[in-house]
């Protein structure tokens, strides 16, 4: 994977975040006062610091990719957060879905999901929910908008649309030079 | 064009589907002289409508409406409700098809004949051969446009990266490999132009250099005057008299108004889960089991072709979408040698999907994610890969059937898919597996992936073509065996499926039947 060359603070990325704690239903929770939220808190307002920071961790054990910024990962669960303002099954779903995955880990390992340091943990836990409603909700949100995200289609050396550029016959679609 | 026919007039051919069949079919019977009426379920889309964006395209067209996906296999657990990956729109699935155009071997129209009994399958020899029909294949090919065939003189489309990674695996491998035969245009033809390699074949070709009788059947069939186009118009039923002799369609039109149809003679073609769908549906006091069904066959023998994917991950970058869909395709495992292990053959095509869809299909369903599935698509762009498409078995318990209380939203019941692999097909699949692993290590992959089926493209077999009324549902001409005016014009009417992409024969099958038709009405035969 290709990292990324500019600036991790896209002003599409500012604005989605203004977007999703400007709402009505988050303020009073005492987060817009101190401005941007950090990636890991992105959703807090929505279900709360810590179900926010566990999806966080959660989303990049689902689909880790190291290199990729933490606001790739926000992009996807902000709106769902957003979402689930207006929507008490969803908003259900995410902070039911939270409590048992920490429930999970407390019984195997006596202690939350967020602090179990090692990922192989944090996957057998993980791979024992991926049958429910909620792991399902975040794994499918996820696989659309990392891997159809045009803006990250460049780094997994993806080209996206192609006939409005001519194509590639004129651009390489016969280049190979490792045979 | 501006053709409008009389719901009452009963002269017409009544087509149902404007696919590869039925949009063929079309504009054959209407370059004759003769008239109809093609109800399509789907929209009308345009050149416009066709983007670049797998997804997108995936949303635009599919055909969604609710279907059930049962059996042991893992597709009913991936897919629960897409059981095929087919077009609800003007052309059908001739939108999204990737082009791959390849006669039959002569001996795939006698599988019964060549192996035998197969137990637990349900083989039988089609009624027609290759001699019969290597002319219709001549104008298929002409029709459609087939690069690399002596019947369009069109050269092949040059060499993409991934076709050389995978040529030169299988030169180290001994293994045959060449250019695909694509009904796409490398030179401009038939007023259309030539590829331009934007990799998006399966997504509609934005430029129509592909053949799709959306922009090609359709069109000439609409420009001779003989021929009315009913977009959103989804058959319910087809109706009969006391003889027996179909007299019409009843359609439900976009507003949900139910119209009556009048016929001459009614053509299905609305692909292998639909055809059957509407000739169960139109039970009857009289064809108590369906239309053309006295054998119990309309609907059996489900066939989809044995498929996989195997994607291969390399050290250095390949880029196989910069290619057309399929470039190539290994033959060396498309006859009938039995010493493999497996009657049958199969073709490894390349094949490209883009990231989207890797991330979909690399290890689909609730387990594929995490680490492991991460890493191979941080390496998208070092893949090269094939979809395996080998001849399955004909097996009668592979059905479409009839939800017995869910309805859509047409108030029709639900059709209900169940399809397995016959041992056979595993066994094929599984030497295909080997096979293709072999031939990408030996240029140099260091992981090797094995995709799953994924819901069907090539859908086939549910309404066959047989000597016997009591084997089959229609003659060799795709008349059913029991009502001399319903005809089958799709690829439902396969006997078994062969190795190869199924849509050349269709269309060849489709141009004979117009002849026949042409010659059935003109005797007054029908
Ligand atoms: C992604 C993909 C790739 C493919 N690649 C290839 C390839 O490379 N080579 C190849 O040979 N084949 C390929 N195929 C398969 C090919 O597209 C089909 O075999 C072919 O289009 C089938 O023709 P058909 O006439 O049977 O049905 P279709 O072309 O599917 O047409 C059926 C039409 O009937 C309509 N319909 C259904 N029910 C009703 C109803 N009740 N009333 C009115 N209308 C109805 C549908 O909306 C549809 O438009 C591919 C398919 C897909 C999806
Ligand atoms: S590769 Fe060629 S056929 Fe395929 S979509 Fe592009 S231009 Fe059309």
């Amino acid at each position: 994977m290709k990292k990324d060359k500019r600036d991790d603070q896209s002003p599409d990325l500012t604005r989605r975040r203004f977007l999703t704690h400007s709402g009505t239903a988050v303020v009073g929770l005492g987060m817009l006062s101190s401005g941007l939220l950090s990636a890991k808190t992105w959703a807090a307002a929505a279900v709360g610091e810590h179900a926010s920071a566990t999806l966080m961790r959660m989303a990049r054990d689902i689909y880790p990719h190291d290199t990729l910024e933490d606001k790739y990962y926000a992009a996807v669960l902000t709106p769902l957060a957003e979402k689930a303002n207006g929507d008490a099954e969803l908003k259900k779903l995410l902070s039911e879905g939270v409590k048992e995955l920490d429930n999970r880990c407390d019984k195997l390992f006596a202690r939350p999901y967020l602090e179990l340091e090692n990922e192989p943990d944090r996957v057998f836990v993980l791979r024992a929910m991926e049958d429910g409603a909620f792991f399902q909700r975040i794994k499918g949100d996820l696989m659309m908008g990392i891997y159809n995200n045009p803006e990250l289609w460049p780094r997994f050396g993806y080209g996206g649309s192609a006939w409005e550029h001519g194509g590639y016959i004129n651009r390489g679609y016969d280049k190979i030079d490792w045979l | 064009m501006t053709t409008k026919f009389d719901l009452n007039d009963d002269s017409l051919v009544v087509i149902v589907g404007s696919g590869a069949g039925g949009g063929t079919l079309a504009n054959e019977l209407a370059q004759k002289g003769i008239k109809s009426v093609v109800l399509e379920a789907g929209k009308r889309f345009k050149m416009e409508d066709i983007e670049n964006d797998e997804w997108k395209m995936f949303g635009k067209i599919s055909w969604l409406d609710k279907r059930y996906v049962e059996g042991p296999a893992r597709i009913a657990k991936d897919f629960p409700n897409l059981p095929a990956w087919i077009v609800k729109g003007v052309g059908g699935a001739t939108l999204h098809w990737a082009g791959v155009a390849m006669r039959f071997q002569e001996h795939e129209f006698r599988m019964r004949t060549e192996n035998g009994t197969i137990p637990g399958a349900n083989v039988l020899d089609w009624p027609v051969t290759l001699k019969e029909m290597e002319p219709y294949y001549y104008k298929a090919e002409q029709k459609m446009g087939v690069c690399g065939t002596e019947a369009t003189g069109m050269p092949f489309h040059g060499k993409s990266s991934h076709y050389k990674v995978v040529e030169e695996g299988a030169r180290r491998i001994g293994a045959r490999c060449e250019q695909a035969t694509l009904a796409i245009n490398t030179e401009v033809r038939d007023g259309r132009p030539s590829c331009q390699v934007n990799g998006f074949c399966m997504q509609g070709c934005r430029i129509g250099a592909k053949w799709s009788t959306m922009y090609t059947e359709i069109p000439k069939a609409e420009a001779t005057g003989n021929v009315e186009v009913r977009p959103q118009s989804m058959a319910l039923r087809i109706e009969h008299d006391k003889n027996g002799k179909v007299t019409g369609v009843l359609y439900a039109d976009k507003d949900g108004n139910h119209l009556f149809q009048k016929a001459r003679l009614v053509a299905v073609a609305a692909n292998s889960i639909e055809s059957p769908r509407l000739l169960l549906n139109s039970a009857s006091a009289m064809f108590p089991d369906g239309l053309a069904n006295g054998s119990g066959q309309v609907g059996q023998n489900y066939m989809t072709h044995t498929t996989a994917g195997v994607y291969g991950e390399f050290e250095k970058p390949i880029h196989m979408y910069k290619s057309t869909v399929v470039p190539g395709i290994v033959h060396e495992w498309k006859d009938n040698d039995p010493n493999r292990g497996h009657y049958a053959g199969y073709e490894l095509e390349v094949l490209h999907l883009g990231l989207p869809f890797m991330s979909a299909f690399l290890n689909p369903g609730k387990s594929g994610w995490g680490r492991e599935l991460a890493e191979s698509l941080e390496n998208y762009d070092k893949m090269a890969g094939f979809w395996i498409c080998g001849e399955d078995m004909p097996v009668e318990s592979n059905n479409i059937t009839l939800h017995p209380t869910e309805k859509d939203q047409y108030g029709l019941p639900v059709p209900v898919v169940y399809k397995t692999d016959h041992i056979n097909d595993t066994r094929m699949r599984n030497h295909a597996y080997d096979k293709a692993t072999e031939l990408l290590e030996a240029v140099g992959a260091k992981k090797v992936n094995y995709l799953p089926p994924y819901p069907a493209s090539h859908n086939m077999g549910t309404n066959r073509m047989s000597a016997h009324a009591r084997d089959g549902v229609v003659n060799k001409w795709g008349q059913s065996h029991e009502i001399k005016n319903l005809f089958v014009s799709d690829g439902s009417q396969f006997t078994t499926s062969g190795t190869e992409n199924p849509t050349l024969t269709i269309v060849a099958l489709a141009i004979r039947q117009a002849d026949y038709i042409a010659d059935q009405m003109k005797r007054n035969a029908i």
